[in-house]
């Protein structure tokens, strides 16, 4: 956080604190109070959809369960303020880790429909255990007492505030922490984040957790502040509600967290107002239309993509003017503004006055200093040994339907050389990289990498047992800076638990100082140093494979599996390359080379393997390899029979 | 002995309703690799204008094939407002959020305009129970079991046999290279989401002088039908029969023997279950990943 947002920061909050001196209308004090609740639910839902990219319809159960964890352990033991707050995180975290552990095996529209079923089967358990939540009656919550002494509601509000401010920050840090580079790199790349050793399933199983906690602290603050619980508040309407804030408030940031509360809880009471239903309208369309003019000439857009939003809230402003009550209509109008966020205001609020104010260069919050000199070598020594076999694979057979992919192939590699595997393309040779990385369960055959099988292994596992790699068709995470791209190969280094990010314990603030250090070391070793705060992808082709490489290197392998690094490249670029590679094995890492540029193969390779449909036809160096006539035959042709 | 072979009669057809409306999921899917996540208020949307059509005293049988042809464009409207342009964008979160919005609105609109309270639809036939292997059948029930399985026979009848099918088939598996084939894709897939929202739909006619008809009704009923296509496999034709049949015995048992409140529940845990252990379905091929 750069020292400009912490001021406003602090003069918001300092306002917000404020608020109750300067009106006495306990309607506004509730209202405000409720803004500050729904942040702090939507902190945590924007770490699921923004971060991770997984549309959750099931925080308004978590929600409940929340509420209902306060107003039962209220109404049913008695129990006090200090007791409660930690138990409804706890138990919502746990029910987030209930959903998430069979949930979260899937994506996308499954996840929806399996979180909007959780939602749903929360939302009857509530109603029908009314042995435990007396069902539709509801539970009356009072105020919480704090040191035997009621709260007021001035006091209940500055509580909320205070638990705000500490989420903010809680929530701050582990999003800037490697936890949170994990969350965004499995969104950026799922493959690529299993293949640098961060489990996709298990973090994104925490993010929800993390998640349902700050539901569980949210839905209890609001049985508190509502003072009376009932279970038709926690249905499939607030839960798009809550999603609605989020994307309409903007993702991935604090600021459209709050704005988006501000606006769900703001919206339906100016809905209840049809006069101001009618002004908000025809402004809304005025200013789309002035907008959509002003952007039309600026050539920013085409005017027929302007048409449909200008027309639409045309219509809009129509329609308030035709209707009798506006009430009924409120969750037609949150539709539309979902399809209208959806498709024109994809970054939200917050990310549309971004762009509108955006500099050239690297974003102020993300810029690392870098310290002067040399950055000393980044790039851990592999074990020693080096003559012996590091990977021995014996009779893989990979088949898909009738397809052999891969055929019976031995490969041998020893440690501390070069090993080129080339073939002519669709011979198996990324398919034997994915068997080898573990995204293939082989149908056949063994595996053994430094003494231990690697067949049936995760990803991340063999991931960190030693085996980087990077991929054919560049597996970046696009919206990371190139240093947080090699700081999630980093990942491994951090020991640092969740108390830790949150509270800035010494071991993490060691960590991550070392983290940027090594990682600035990684960048500068593939000759990248002046683009490390830049987005991944902003940079050019051949830089990306460079940057995969450092980031692959992060993980410090014993064995490095290169998959065409050199396609794309410029000649000079090749050159770098070449020593590049070179310098990787000077460290003692092993490297398997996947290659179409024949001058690239013959000059770095120790050893050569070539595949062709899928079955191995030779293997030996470089030159013996060259001369092969299978190898002629496979490249260029067979001669006639 | 009677009661329990009744509530499986009654789960049937509950269960063919799910199938059909599965059904519809699955057209989609194949040629988008998206769904309507407001297929149930389509089907609610159905039952409303049916019940429209009924009361306006149109024929119940004259009714089907105008509910039907409602169906198709409101299933056409749905993909080119809220479906087309994310596959554009290709957003996932795009067509997720734009079909419950849509959903949303619709059910709104069905209250604003048929009240929000449930309303009964005129059975078109005898209401009295027939015998059968010992226990009753509403004739009802039965037109409900030959209605769902008529409905889907004829659009697989058409996908196998016609040209225009084999263009749909032919999206489902290389969506690129059939629009290098000269296949207009893009129709395909509107045409698609109105076939998907004609079926949801015509089960909302078949299935309303069962149940009541209510702006509500679609929601939960959209969901344990997506239970039932997971269950089912999102490819498999016979996997949603069976898993549809599964499902709506399960819940009328559990509603007899249980409480109706809990209804919902088994077909709800079993699609947590299913997406858990087995995501692609009993009936359903795992897809290979490519990298």
């Amino acid at each position: 956080m750069n020292s400009k947002s912490l001021i406003s920061g602090i003069v918001g909050f300092a306002l917000l604190a404020a608020a109750p001196l300067y009106t006495s209308n306990p309607y506004y004090i509730h209202m405000i109070g409720t803004i500050m609740i729904y942040a702090i639910l939507l902190f945590g839902l924007d770490i699921v959809v923004g971060y991770t990219g997984q549309v959750s319809l099931g925080h308004a159960g978590l929600f409940g369960v929340g509420s209902y964890t306060a107003g039962v352990l209220f109404f049913k033991l008695g129990a006090p303020l200090w007791v409660i707050i930690p138990a409804s995180i706890g138990v919502t975290a746990g029910f987030g880790a209930l959903l998430a552990l069979p949930a979260l095996r899937v994506t996308g529209p499954y996840l929806a429909m399996v979180t909007l079923a959780f939602g749903t089967i929360i939302q009857i358990l509530i109603n029908e255990m009314d042995f435990l939540t007396e069902g539709p009656l509801g539970i009356k919550v009072p105020k919480p007492s704090l040191g035997g002494v009621q709260l007021n509601e001035h006091a209940f509000y500055w509580m909320v505030l205070a638990l705000l401010v500490v989420s903010l920050v809680v929530v701050d840090r582990i999003l800037k922490s490697q936890l949170g580079r994990a969350f965004e790199a499995l969104r950026g790349s799922p493959v690529a984040s299993d293949c640098m050793g961060v489990s996709v399933y298990r973090y994104k199983v925490y993010a929800f957790v993390i998640s349902a906690g700050f539901a569980g602290l949210a839905g209890c603050l609001y049985a508190y502040s509502e003072q009376y619980i009932s279970p038709n508040t926690y249905n499939f309407e607030l839960t798009v509600l809550f999603l609605l804030a989020v994307i309409m408030g903007g993702r991935k940031s604090r600021v459209g967290s709050l704005l988006g509360a501000a606006i769900i809880v703001i919206l339906p009471k100016l809905l209840d107002d049809l006069e101001m239903f009618r002004i908000v309208a025809s402004t809304l369309a005025v200013l789309i239309a002035v907008g959509g003019a002003i952007a039309v000439s600026k050539k920013m857009t085409t005017p027929k993509a302007m048409a449909l939003p200008v027309l639409g809230t045309i219509a809009l402003a129509g329609f308030s003017f035709w209707l009798q009550s506006i009430t009924d209509w409120r969750l037609s109008i949150f539709g539309l503004m979902i399809l209208f966020v959806v498709y024109y205001l994809q970054d939200g609020i917050v990310g549309f006055v971004r762009n509108l104010f955006a500099r050239k260069g690297p974003r102020a919050g993300h810029a690392v200093v870098r310290t002067a000199g040399e950055h000393k070598d980044a790039i851990m020594n592999a074990a020693a040994g080096a003559g012996q076999d590091l990977l021995i694979a014996k009779g893989v057979l990979m088949q898909f339907g009738g397809l052999k992919a891969i055929n019976q192939v031995d490969i041998t590699v020893k440690r501390g050389t070069i090993h080129g595997l080339i073939g002519p393309n669709g011979s198996g040779k990324s398919t034997m990289m994915n068997v080898l990385t573990g995204i293939y369960v082989p149908t056949a055959g063994s595996i053994e990498f430094s003494g231990r099988s690697v067949v049936g292994r995760t990803s991340s596992d063999i991931a960190l047992s030693g085996i980087a790699r990077t991929f054919q068709n560049v597996q970046l995470f696009g919206e990371m800076t190139a240093l947080q791209n090699v700081q999630v190969g980093l990942h491994h280094t951090f020991g640092s638990n969740i108390v830790d990010v949150a509270l800035h314990t010494p071991r993490y603030n060691r960590e991550e100082a070392a983290s940027v250090e090594r990682g600035l070391g990684l960048i500068e070793f593939v000759g990248l140093a002046d683009l490390a705060n830049e987005e991944a992808r902003n940079l050019p082709y051949g830089k990306q494979r460079l940057l995969e490489i450092a980031r692959a290197l992060a993980l410090d392998p014993q064995l490095l599996l290169l998959d065409e690094p050199a396609a794309g490249l410029t000649a000079p670029d090749i050159k770098e390359l070449i020593t590049i590679i070179r310098k990787i094995r000077d460290h003692g890492i092993t490297v398997i080379l996947i290659e179409h540029h024949m001058d690239v193969v013959m000059g770095v390779c120790d050893n050569v393997s070539v595949l062709d449909f899928g079955q191995k036809i030779a293997e030996g160096k470089p030159a013996e390899v060259q001369a092969n006539e299978k190898v002629i035959e496979a490249y260029l042709g067979g001669t006639a029979a | 002995m009677e009661i329990l072979l009744q509530l499986v009669y009654s789960g049937i057809a509950l269960g063919m309703i799910y199938a059909v409306i599965a059904f519809g999921y699955q057209l989609t899917f194949q040629t988008s690799d998206t769904l309507n996540f407001g297929q149930g208020d389509a089907l609610m949307l159905g039952a409303m204008v049916g019940l429209t059509l009924v009361n306006m005293g149109v024929n119940y049988w004259v009714m089907l094939p105008l509910v039907i042809v409602f169906g198709m464009i409101q299933g056409g409207v749905v993909e080119r407002i809220g479906v087309a342009p994310a596959i554009k964008i290709k957003s996932e979160f795009g067509w997720i959020m734009s079909t419950i919005a849509l959903g949303i609105i619709f059910k709104n609109v069905a209250e604003n305009i048929w009240g929000r309270d449930d309303l009964k639809f005129p059975s078109p036939l005898p209401e009295s129970p027939m015998k059968f292997l010992g226990a009753n059948v509403l004739p009802m029930e039965v037109l409900v079991v030959v209605g769902a399985v008529v409905m889907m026979l004829a659009v697989e009848f058409f996908n196998r046999k016609t040209i225009y099918g084999k263009a749909v088939v032919a999206t489902f598996n290389d969506r690129d290279a059939a629009k290098l084939m000269g296949i207009n894709t893009g129709l395909v897939i509107t045409f698609s989401y109105a076939l998907s929202s004609a079926t949801a739909a015509f089960a909302g006619a078949l299935i309303a002088p069962l149940t009541l008809t209510g702006a509500t009704m679609g929601a939960v009923l959209g969901l344990k039908a997506f239970a039932v296509a997971i269950i089912g496999g999102l490819t498999s034709g016979l996997g949603i029969i069976v898993g549809g049949i599964i499902l709506g015995v399960a819940e009328t048992t559990t509603g007899f023997y249980l409480s109706t409140g809990y209804k919902d529940v088994p077909g709800l845990v079993l699609l947590l279950l299913v997406l858990a252990f087995k995501p692609s379905g009993l009936f359903g091929k795992t897809a290979i990943k490519k990298v």
